[in-house]
């Protein structure tokens, strides 16, 4: 189902949560770049990400990925200190004011860190300024936002409505359960998306290559 | 209540009972679950109808003077956060205290249960949750045993009967005024969502499923009895009405289906027969997506629970439950919230025409209302329904 041949990224694509962590550990040990572990571990992400498209996965799956991928990336960081990572674009998320459901943002950030963003993640109950915020610290082309909650969906349209205020280009994509295209309509979004890996799609065509 | 506001409590309660029935009453029944938006409706913040008892059951009447339906689920809040207050829970947060006014309540996720409890929890639950679990998300608690713990008990009991009271209350009135007839009694969960969402939350449960199955089954169904008996508790014994279940883990994409099949199937279907053996259906609030596993609950005993649709495939529920138990919901709340008045009116004929003509039916929207929903999108469900929902 894979066309993935590297040890460490097949380890990541098959879940194999022990072996993930032998192997960084190995590999730091004998000296390999950590840069190129962390690409073998976002081409496991991503075959991961495509198996949940497929539904060959689930959310059960995907939360053990990110959970050892986190541990794969703590025994990192140290080593990362003053190697320049090359993302392919920063992306602000978070889930909007009111709304404290995270697991489906969650798992929109596991994938676009996956495919290589930076990701710089508000978390939850994320009011309009600190979005605002964000987008101007970072000069992102693309602001993601989460919504579950209806109720909250006013709330999705005030952030949209102040990085507009604020003179701010970014794109916005959202995503939730009860998103469709009457939510899109209403709150004034660029895009939306009903399964994560949407947010992997729309972010390749805003960061493609000019 | 047989004479409450000449007969009407008693023809709702016709037709809704005999909807659960899989059968046909005089009309299509209307059972809501408006929560907020009641409150919206009346006038009221967030705030008031956390803490204001009376506010919280007295929005009810506005809203009722208004929408003619049969059922109601709940008052706009379930939660009192007076009585929450009163034990210093940490795992909520209420406008009022740590919220501004008009805030939404929110939940504080935690693994309130720890990965290696699982021993002491499988010998005595009860014991481990008096032990452990209320000390962990009460400040009150934080000592078992000590005068300010024993003082919390008893402030909480006293709460949980304050609460059950205007609850009870609250019901008598609306059905004297209004003959509404109540859509539940009782509550209870799938005993994965026990685990998996109260106790270990999502995290911990999905590793837990892989490092240590055999605990986690065995938990689960140490809490097959005590999920079954919490139902017949809260219900003080009823079976005219349902008790709510609302399911969170079972709905697509959460489990892989040999997790569904293995670790959430057998120990809520063990609930629900249990539950049915003693006359009490079972209100299966399937949150979310739930087609892929329509095949495993048509096992269950027919009419031992109305399937609640929220974003499972309509034709499919109805292909293969219909007929065997009664279906509620599919009205889509972001129809209520964005839509037309005209939209919502098309949609419900349509669940009618499709879906009811045979009876077992009853109308809803698919998920708990909140205060978007526009009021005359709700005129418009009410008014098709009552018009074009006619046997
Ligand atoms: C789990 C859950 C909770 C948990 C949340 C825990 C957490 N840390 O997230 C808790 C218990 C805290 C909770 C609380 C409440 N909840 Co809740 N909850 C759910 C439930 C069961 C599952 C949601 C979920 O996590 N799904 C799994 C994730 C992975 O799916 P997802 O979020 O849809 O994400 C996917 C896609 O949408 C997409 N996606 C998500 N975000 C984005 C963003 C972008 C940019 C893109 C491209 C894609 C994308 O990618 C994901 C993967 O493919 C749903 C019902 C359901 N099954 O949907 C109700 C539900 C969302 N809750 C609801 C309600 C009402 C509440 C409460 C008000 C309590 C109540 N009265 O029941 C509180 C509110 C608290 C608050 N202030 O937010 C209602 C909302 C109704 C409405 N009108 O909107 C729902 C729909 C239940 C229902 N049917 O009525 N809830």
């Amino acid at each position: 189902m894979s066309s993935l041949t590297e040890p460490l990224s097949t380890a990541v694509a098959e879940l194999e949560d022990d072996k993930v962590i032998d192997l960084v550990k190995e590999r730091i040990n004998s000296g390999i770049p950590p840069l190129e572990i962390v690409k073998n571990l976002q081409a496991g992400m991503t075959e991961v990400g495509s198996r949940f498209e497929t539904g060959d996965y689930f959310l059960s799956e995907l939360i053990l990925a990110g959970e050892f991928m986190k541990e794969a990336m703590e025994i990192l960081e140290p080593h990362l200190a003053g190697s320049n990572q090359e993302y392919r674009g920063t992306i602000v998320i978070g889930t909007v004011r009111g709304d404290v459901h995270d697991l489906g943002k969650n798992i929109v950030v596991m994938l676009l860190k996956g495919a290589g963003y930076n990701v710089v993640d508000l978390g939850v109950d994320v009011p309009s300024d600190k979005f605002v915020e964000a987008v101007k610290d970072t000069q992102t082309p693309l602001v993601a936002m989460s919504v579950l909650l209806t109720g909250c969906q006013e709330a999705m349209k005030e952030a949209i409505d102040a990085l507009k205020g604020a003179g701010l280009q970014a794109k916005v994509m959202i995503g939730g359960n009860y998103v469709d295209e009457s939510v899109l309509k209403s709150v004034g979004a660029d895009y939306f998306g009903t399964v994560a890996s949407d947010a992997v799609k729309f972010a390749e065509q805003v960061f493609a290559p000019q | 209540m047989p004479d409450a506001k000449n007969g009407l409590y008693e023809e709702k309660l016709k037709r809704y009972t005999i909807a659960m029935d899989v059968g046909k009453p005089d009309k299509v029944p209307i059972r809501l679950n408006p929560s907020e938006f009641v409150a919206k409706y009346a006038g009221l913040t967030h705030q008031e109808i956390y803490y204001e008892q009376h506010k919280n059951m007295g929005s009810v009447d506005k809203f009722l003077d208004d929408y003619d339906i049969d059922a109601l689920l709940a008052p706009p809040s379930l939660w009192w956060a007076t009585m929450h207050d009163a034990v210093g829970a940490v795992y909520y947060r209420f406008s009022g205290r740590q919220l501004e006014e008009n805030r939404q309540f929110q939940y504080v996720e935690g693994e309130y249960m720890k990965a290696d409890d699982y021993d002491e929890f499988i010998v005595d639950p009860t014991k481990w949750v008096l032990n452990h679990f209320l000390p962990r998300i009460h400040e009150e608690f934080a000592e078992p045993g000590s005068y300010r713990a024993n003082v919390a008990l008893i402030k909480g009991a006293i709460g949980f009967m304050m609460q059950n009271g205007a609850m009870h209350q609250a019901g008598v009135s609306w059905a004297e005024k209004y003959g509404l007839v109540t859509g539940i009694t009782g509550i209870g969960k799938a005993p994965f969502d026990t685990l998996g969402d109260t106790l270990r939350g999502l995290t911990g449960v999905m590793k837990d499923m892989r490092k240590q199955p055999d605990k986690v089954k065995t938990a689960i169904e140490v809490l097959i009895p005590h999920n079954a008996y919490f139902a017949m508790a809260t219900a003080a014994g009823d079976t005219v009405f349902p008790a709510f279940f609302p399911l969170h883990r079972g709905s697509y994409p959460f489990l892989n289906p040999q997790q569904w099949d293995n670790f959430y199937w057998p120990s809520l279907k063990a609930v629900i027969e249990d539950l049915w053996k003693h006359g009490k259906r079972v209100l299966f609030y399937a949150e979310g997506n739930w087609t892929p596993y329509l095949e495993k609950i048509a096992e269950l005993p027919d009419k031992s629970i109305v399937f609640h649709v929220d974003t499972t495939d309509m034709e499919k529920a109805y292909e293969i439950l219909g007929g065997r138990f009664c279906l509620s919901g599919n009205v889509p709340n972001t129809m209520m919230s964005h839509g037309k008045p005209e939209e919502v009116s098309e949609y419900c004929k349509r669940l009618i025409d499709k879906y009811a003509r045979d009876g077992g039916f009853i109308m809803d929207t698919g998920g708990v209302m909140q205060m978007d929903v526009k009021a005359e999108n709700l005129a418009a469900l009410v008014e098709t329904t009552r018009k074009y929902g006619v046997y």
